[in-house]
């Protein structure tokens, strides 16, 4: 099985005196079909090596391999066309547009891919809110569901453009352990039932138990990788 | 592709809808503007159209006269053309006034397409009544074809131009010259010419008072008339030239005059003073309509320039669903362009209306009670479209290009 991402000696530091040093020498490959958990301590710099996965940020050195490709020459156009086409996040916060409805929320990526026509694109986003037990939720706006229903809607989004690579930053740090356990055995699915890579940062054990694989990071590095078998 | 900016379009639209005070505000702000804009040019052109229709209307719009711009080169000086002479002492050459060849040019005007030139002969001759004395400026004319060329036909209260063919000794003075005579239409008058020519004159019209100067110090009498009056038979002293395209005028008034040597002067030459008071006026117009203008895109760039900081959450979670900065910019230029198109569909009923208001209003101009000249012209509609459009835009790109700039990482770890 080919990497869907692979890093190769990637660090990422802020420019100052002395510099930060957000991320160091990481270089790790990330397979299909996998859930991948990075744990560590807070500000180890998990959620600054997802910005890099994800192509949100740019390395300071070394390289992001997307697919056998190098990131690195790509201009943002390109990027966006890559995170739109073939990743998703799913943040702490649900990050969802407040002036859209669940449905409108969950379409938004795909209008934006303009694949499908707007009623296959609304067939789809329905389906995929039924999917996560929100069917009767569709019309309403983020303002009006639970924590863990916009959590629910944030997933159905990142999901709708059938990515290859899921990412996660903490997304069950802000739900209670039900909510959670739903949310972890979600990501399983996605990962072994539809073949996804799943990528999930995570302070939460449970979450961390559930991955194929586990990295732990410190100061940077990472400091053990094991992988679960399944 | 369109389906995408639909898409744009449509999360612009669901932004204005979250802040529907301030976009009341800025729209309200480029619907004053373009209304006021249509009002007031409407006012200013359509005053300044009827102004330089009287202007074009008030005379022929060519005057062919018997002067000379600038003194002929006297036959001495011709005949040694270049040579180092001085001549000095020499005796002047006086002109017999009037226009040499008349028949000549009169045939070159008439070839004109359009184009018609009306001979005639003014000067200056006394009329008497009573023991009272007046100076007047005779002009005699053609009826038939004066009255095609000028509107002084218009400016008769009583009579027609056409009357002095059918009367003997025909003369038409102003009401203002006949009131100081104490005589009325039908009445005799003497005149006398400096050539000491007398003849007595019949009455046949009246000019309107308020034309000051026809009123009180012109006569019209038939050409023929003036020429035995005045002791200069078969010599004229002017043609007038009314014209198809009045517009023209200028460039074959310079033809004319490059020709003939006569001096040609078209009816903008003749109103230099006022058309660079127009051009005043309409700098004065465009000036204040884009302060306004400027003024309703602070609106539109106030609205969006807090749209962008306000969302700068959902700027990050859109970039990392995928849209580009390009997308970004787009949602926001949008924002502005949305504000300007609904102010300035807003703005044209405002000017509708208002130019109805207007419209209707009488004023009493001279004595008539008389609506204002309007322009109301599709053009200027799309002059203000244009200009709000413009000022919207670049108003909205502005903070726009904040939006295209954020980045979403610095947003993420904040949040997170
Ligand atoms: N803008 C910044 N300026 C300075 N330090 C920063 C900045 N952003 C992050 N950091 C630091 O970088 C380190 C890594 O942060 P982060 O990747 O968010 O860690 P984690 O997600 O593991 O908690 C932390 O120590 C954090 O304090
Ligand atoms: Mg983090």
């Amino acid at each position: 099985m080919s990497a869907i991402i692979e890093v190769q000696d990637l660090s990422r530091s802020l420019p100052g005196t002395p510099p930060v040093t957000l991320v160091s020498d990481v270089s790790l490959s990330i397979q299909p079909a996998t859930f991948v958990a990075i744990v560590g301590p807070s500000g180890c710099g998990k959620s600054s090596l997802l910005y890099l996965l994800g192509l949100l940020d740019r390395p300071t050195s070394g390289q992001v391999l997307f697919n056998g490709q190098d990131m690195n020459p790509l201009r943002g156009d390109a990027r966006a066309g890559i995170r739109l086409a073939s990743f998703g996040f799913v943040f702490q916060f649900h990050f969802l547009l407040p002036e859209f409805t669940a449905l409108e929320n969950v379409m938004l990526p795909m209008r934006r891919l303009g694949k499908l026509s707007l009623t296959e694109i609304q067939a789809k986003a329905q389906a995929l809110l039924e999917g996560m037990g929100l069917g009767e939720k569709s019309t309403k706006t983020p303002d009006r569901l639970s924590g863990g229903e916009r959590q629910r809607v944030a997933i159905a989004r990142a999901i709708a453009n059938d990515p290859a690579l899921v990412l996660g930053d903490e997304p069950t740090g802000n739900l209670d352990s039900q909510n959670s356990a739903r949310v972890v055995e979600m990501f399983r699915n996605l990962a072994h039932d539809q073949g996804r890579a799943v990528v999930c940062v995570t302070h939460d054990p449970d979450v961390a138990a559930a991955a194929d694989v586990q990295i732990s990071m410190l100061d940077g590095r990472i400091k053990e990788t094991s992988v679960r078998p399944r | 592709m369109t389906g995408q900016l639909r898409l744009l379009a449509s999360v612009a639209a669901r932004h204005l809808v979250g802040r529907r005070r301030q976009t009341i505000v800025a729209v309200s702000g480029v619907a004053v503007g373009v209304g006021f804009f249509l009002a007031v040019s409407a006012m200013m052109i359509g005053s300044q159209n009827d102004f330089i229709k009287t202007l074009i209307d008030a005379a022929p719009h060519i005057i062919i006269s018997d002067e000379l711009r600038s003194p002929p080169a006297q036959p001495g000086v011709s005949l040694y053309k270049g040579a180092a002479i001085n001549l000095r002492h020499y005796k002047v050459r006086n002109e017999v006034r009037g226009l040499k060849g008349w028949p000549e040019i009169l045939r070159t005007v008439n070839a004109l397409p359009g184009a018609i030139g009306s001979p005639s002969l003014s000067g200056a001759i006394t009329l008497r009544s009573g023991g009272r004395e007046e100076a007047l400026t005779i002009v005699g004319v053609d009826p038939a074809i004066e009255e095609k060329v000028s509107t002084i036909q218009d400016q008769l209260r009583i009579g027609r131009l056409r009357d002095l063919e059918s009367t003997q000794g025909g003369i038409i003075i102003g009401e203002e010259m006949a009131r100081r005579l104490g005589l009325g239409v039908g009445d005799v008058v003497g005149a006398t010419s400096a050539s000491g020519k007398s003849r007595s004159l019949r009455i046949v019209g009246l000019f309107k008072r308020g034309q000051t100067q026809i009123s009180s110090g012109l006569g019209y009498v038939l050409l023929r008339e003036a020429q035995s009056l005045l002791g200069r038979p078969f010599i004229i002293n002017r043609i007038g030239v009314r014209l198809a395209d009045p517009y023209e005028a200028e460039p074959i008034s310079r033809r004319l005059e490059a020709r003939y040597a006569y001096k040609a002067e078209s009816w903008q030459e003749r109103s230099a003073d006022f058309l660079s008071l127009l051009v005043t006026r309409n700098v004065i117009m465009y000036s204040v309509v884009s302060a306004i203008l400027l003024v309703a895109s602070f609106g539109i760039y106030t609205v969006v320039s807090n749209s962008v900081s306000d969302k700068r959450r959902d700027i990050a979670i859109m970039r990392s669903m995928g849209f580009s900065e390009r997308d970004l910019q787009l949602i926001f230029v949008f924002e502005g362009l949305a504000l300007a198109l609904i102010g300035i569909v807003a703005g044209w009923l405002l000017g509708y209306g208002l130019m109805a208001i207007l419209g209707s209003l009488k004023f009493p101009i001279a004595g008539e009670d008389q609506h204002l000249p309007l322009d109301r012209t599709a053009r200027q509609y799309a002059i203000a479209a244009a200009a709000s459009l413009l000022s919207g835009v670049i108003a909205a790109w502005l903070p726009a290009r904040k939006a295209a700039r954020v980045d979403p990482v610095d947003i993420l770890r904040g949040a997170v």
